[in-house]
């Protein structure tokens, strides 16, 4: 294959954990199957947004942010895929990868950007978890200052998945200028 | 008072100081690093760590299904007895993360966790509170 990259054992992650599956990057765009069969996901070239890569443990993680918001994320690339898929990047998208952090300081207080439909947590900057907000079945304003967000439970996924979040809440203090009234509710 | 010390030192713990410090992640589980005292929450298929010293409390529950539930609770501003209340001005602006609740199908990993969690929550509870007591 002159035309892109195939890689193995790629999982894409979400709401339920992860699946291994396996990805194509090549002229056309994006391509990734879910081992055995099952879910898949193509990503048009013209619809690829924005690319980055985040150093997570043991392994790479590359972001697809797609025209209609949506963010993939592909776990299991090797130091020199990064490299590699940086300059295919360049040269067929017109794309620089955009390099992201992930926080492991463990800490719980920090910020959150909303982007599209992806709601990020980020602890000095650097992002602690990121999770799409298509996900959320519903969000609640429990007293003034905290907002819960309850994922919606998906029984299809389970096989291979052990434990799946169901609730996150945000403490959003009186001191806190960036969200004010409703639209504390995303 | 002491009090007060000791949540000096809790704020300024860090789990860890790189990526590659974390250990190899395990399939979508809660994991609990006893060295580096953190709880790792699997959330969007990351490994998202977190110091058991921002941690306030711990449970587990179970339903008819036989699926398992543990919910973890942040330490957050204006909570009693809360180690973060004497630097919350220095992260004016900050949002907190409160609370997250999973589901599990395993209950024996869960009740685990839970038992890890607030054994390794003491021990570090403990020790900065006497070593607060020492510096004073």
């Amino acid at each position: 294959m002159t035309d892109g990259h195939l890689f193995n054992n790629i999982s894409l992650g979400g709401r339920g954990g992860s699946n291994p599956g396996q990805i194509k990057i090549f002229s056309g765009g994006i391509s990734w199957r879910r081992q055995g069969g099952g879910k898949a996901v193509e990503v048009d070239k013209s619809d690829i947004v924005g690319v980055t890569w985040m150093k997570v443990p043991r392994t790479n993680q590359l972001g697809i942010r797609t025209k209609d918001g949506l963010n993939y994320k592909f776990t299991g690339f090797r130091d020199q895929d990064v490299t590699s898929l940086t300059s295919f990047f360049q040269n067929t998208c017109g794309i620089t990868p955009e390099e992201k952090q992930l926080s492991v300081s463990g800490r719980n207080w920090g910020e959150v950007d909303l982007s599209g439909n992806m709601l990020t947590y980020l602890v000095g900057s650097k992002q602690a978890f990121e999770v799409s907000l298509a996900d959320v079945s519903q969000t609640q304003l429990q007293g003034k200052n905290d907002v819960i967000l309850e994922f919606h439970v998906d029984d299809t996924t389970g096989a291979n998945e052990k434990d799946s979040v169901m609730e996150i809440t945000f403490h959003v203090p009186n001191s806190n200028t960036q969200f004010v009234g409703d639209e504390n509710r995303p | 008072g002491d009090n007060r010390n000791a949540a000096k030192t809790s704020t300024d713990l860090v789990a860890y100081k790189s990526v590659n410090d974390l250990p190899p992640p395990r399939d979508s589980m809660i994991q609990v690093d006893q060295k580096n005292e953190a709880v790792l929450l699997p959330i969007y298929g990351s490994i998202v760590p977190f110091h058991v010293a921002t941690i306030r409390t711990v449970s587990s529950q179970q339903d008819t299904n036989r699926n398992c539930y543990v919910r973890i609770i942040f330490n957050v501003p204006g909570t009693p007895f809360n180690p973060h209340d004497s630097n919350t001005s220095k992260f004016q602006g900050a949002i907190y993360l409160k609370e997250v609740a999973f589901r599990s199908k395993d209950s024996r990993h869960i009740s685990e966790v839970v038992q890890q969690i607030k054994t390794l929550r003491r021990q570090v509870m403990a020790r900065e509170s006497e070593r607060a007591e020492r510096a004073t």
